[in-house]
């Protein structure tokens, strides 16, 4: 059992790329459901239009990735808006149910075939992120120690993923200690009485829904950049809930939160992954674990992922940032 | 007693009977009807109330009284009708821009925000704050100055609510009563004219009922008007300037604490019995002559 190949990447994994997407998208939901009291369920959603924004903006239309960013991040806004306008005004559950929905709606559509030619379909698109790898300073080589190390390009592309990620913490953390961040978080408590003194509630929550929405569409930004590509594989419903674990174990509500709980998230991910890959070549483990073991390593990996968050969350039911006290006031 | 060093009473000589016109109506209510399936909830064909007095709507569990307040305050859309404030007509505005036109309420159960502080309760009361707004909510001096006069104001007012020890610490820990007054000092820092308190004294106990009701009569002799829901029929008979009775979603009768209080129609609405039987027992008569031999400690405000 090698367990610094074990550490190594389960660092690698928590600083890496993933755990920035996720810190991103987890900083955006923060807005939405820590902050506004907003449960949206289509976090995916919001990424998925931003990386297919820029993904076929380069790849299908041949434009410059420069432009593709912010188209991307358009088409989030425009989803904040199509899912708000006829839901904001209902009930925070069906507002939930409909941005589930809605995510899933549009996946389905994007990787349809009649899609093809705009989307790639099923196969997605591909090369949308030379323009961001050539402007990279960091010299050819890999840089780290033992598994914990990354590629030139990774590193690049670390830098700036952190860089937004702590602009993006930075904006929301701001913007909660303003007045308008006290109406917010006053519509999470109990709308009805925001209203009674004199606050437009539902342009509140459309601003938060497309503030949050655009950091989400970042996020998915990021990811088309990583994988240097696009494909609608990469943006199911489970997207939305890794990034409310992250948020929940880091703290809902908190600065830190979100991003420290997608790193912890990925970190476990692959402590968990690179765990059951090492164990299930140990020569003196029983056949019958042996067996057990083999073929199934990545259901057992995350359902040890699983027992280590209800644990996590069992001992900081508030998450790591989170204040005890506050899950014991009511309304 | 507030009652006794207060101006001349306006509505002195008006006639008790519903509908009546005031002198200087600031809500003027007409044909307001709102029905749940077969259940008409409120019916009120016409209602004034007068500008600068303290207003008590009362009547039996089920009789509407609620639903109006939610009606007028933008909170529930009547099925017909319209009402008027100050002048403007209401209908089909939001409870936002209603509460921003002067018309604050506050509700039956506390909606106090558990996850703020206390302060923040108050601050967020406050109009014109330019930082409230998203594209100005990052440009920290453009709100700053404001910030700190809304401050200053929300301290004050917790001081004279006796809450200001608490300013610091989560609404939610609040007792029951403690909320009733923080929700009464967060709906006055939004500066209403026109105040609706439903059920102010629901759950406080009587030695912060009593400092609840003094604020009430501070705010008639600042000029505000208040309109209020209650139970207590001590408290009605004790504060206010005028009563409206609902029952069945309509108005009942309405005129002055006493003249209402020995209504036959009303007792037999709240008893539930025939006129020439309740005649003796007049709800509120027997607490208001106790209540107007206490002594009481005047206004300082």
């Amino acid at each position: 059992m090698e367990f610094d190949v074990i550490i190594g990447n389960s660092f690698r994994s928590g600083l890496g790329p993933q755990a920035a997407i996720f810190a991103l998208a987890a900083i955006g939901l923060n807005l939405h459901y820590g902050y506004t009291g907003l449960l949206n369920f289509g976090q995916v959603g919001f990424m998925m239009l931003g990386a297919y924004g820029m993904a076929v903006m380069v790849a299908t239309w041949g434009g410059s990735m420069w432009v593709g960013i912010p188209f991307g991040l358009g088409l989030s806004v425009a989803f904040a808006l199509a899912l708000g306008i006829p839901t904001l005004r209902l009930r925070a559950d069906y507002f939930a149910i409909t941005t589930i929905a809605a995510a899933e709606i549009l996946r389905i559509l994007i990787r349809s075939s009649h899609a093809t030619d705009l989307t790639g379909g099923p196969f997605g698109l591909q090369a949308v992120a030379g323009d961001f790898y050539d402007l990279s300073p960091i010299p050819d080589g890999r840089y780290g120690i033992g598994t914990f190390s990354y590629s030139d390009s990774q590193v690049w592309l670390l830098i700036v993923a952190w860089i937004l990620v702590a602009i993006c913490a930075a904006l929301v953390f701001l913007l909660v200690r303003s007045p308008w961040g006290r109406v917010i978080r006053a519509i999470r408590e109990d709308e009805e009485a925001v209203r009674s003194l004199g606050k437009n509630t539902v342009s509140y929550k459309m601003q938060a829904l497309i503030i949050g929405g655009v950091i989400g569409g970042l996020a998915g930004i990021v990811d088309a950049i990583q994988q240097s590509g696009v494909g609608s594989e990469n943006f199911e419903p489970q997207v939305t809930f890794f990034a409310y674990a992250a948020l929940i174990l880091g703290g809902t509500a908190t600065t830190a939160g979100p991003i420290v709980g997608a790193m912890l998230f990925w970190f476990l991910r692959e402590a968990t992954e690179s765990f059951t890959r090492e164990l299930s070549g140990q020569d003196w483990l029983p056949n019958f674990i042996a067996d057990f073991l083999d073929g199934s390593e990545g259901a057992i990996s995350i359902s040890l992922t699983g027992l280590g968050l209800i644990l996590l969350i069992t001992l900081r039911p508030q998450g790591i940032f989170g204040k005890r006290e506050e899950l014991q006031l009511d309304g | 007693m507030a009652e006794s060093v207060a101006p001349p009473n306006p509505l002195e000589g008006i006639a008790p009977e519903p509908g009546v016109a005031k002198p200087d109506p600031i809500l003027v209510v007409d044909d307001l009807r709102r029905s749940f399936g077969g259940l008409t909830a409120v019916d009120v064909s016409h209602l004034e109330f007068q500008r600068g007095a303290i207003t008590a709507i009362i009547g039996p569990n089920g009789a509407g009284k609620t639903t109006f307040f939610n009606l007028v305050t933008g909170f529930d859309a009547p099925n017909d009708g319209n009402w008027r404030y100050d002048g403007r007509r209401l209908k089909g505005r939001g409870a936002h821009r209603i509460a921003r036109a002067g018309m604050v309420r506050t509700f039956q159960l506390t909606k106090t925000l558990a996850k703020l502080t206390v302060l923040d309760n108050m601050m967020l009361a406050a109009q014109g704050q330019g930082g409230e707004r998203i594209d100005r909510a990052l440009i920290r001096w453009s709100w700053a100055a404001r910030e700190e006069q809304i401050r200053v104001q929300a301290e004050a007012l917790l001081d004279e609510f006796g809450i200001a020890h608490m300013k610091d610490e989560y609404a939610g820990t609040l007792s029951g009563g403690q909320r009733k007054l923080l929700e009464m000092a967060r709906a006055l820092m939004a500066k209403p004219r026109l105040i609706m308190l439903d059920e102010p004294t629901a759950g406080v106990n009587p030695a912060l009922t009593q400092s609840l009701l003094e604020h009430v009569r501070g705010l008639r002799d600042q000029g505000v008007t208040v309109v209020f829901v209650e139970h207590d029929m001590d408290v009605v008979m004790d504060i206010s300037d005028w009563v409206v009775v609902m029952a069945q979603g309509a108005v009942l009768a309405e005129g002055p604490p006493v003249t209402v209080a020995s209504n036959p129609q009303v007792i037999e609405a709240y008893l539930g019995r025939s006129t020439s039987d309740g005649s003796g027992e007049t709800p509120g008569k027997e607490p208001r002559s106790r209540e107007t031999g206490d002594e009481q400690v005047p206004e300082d405000g």
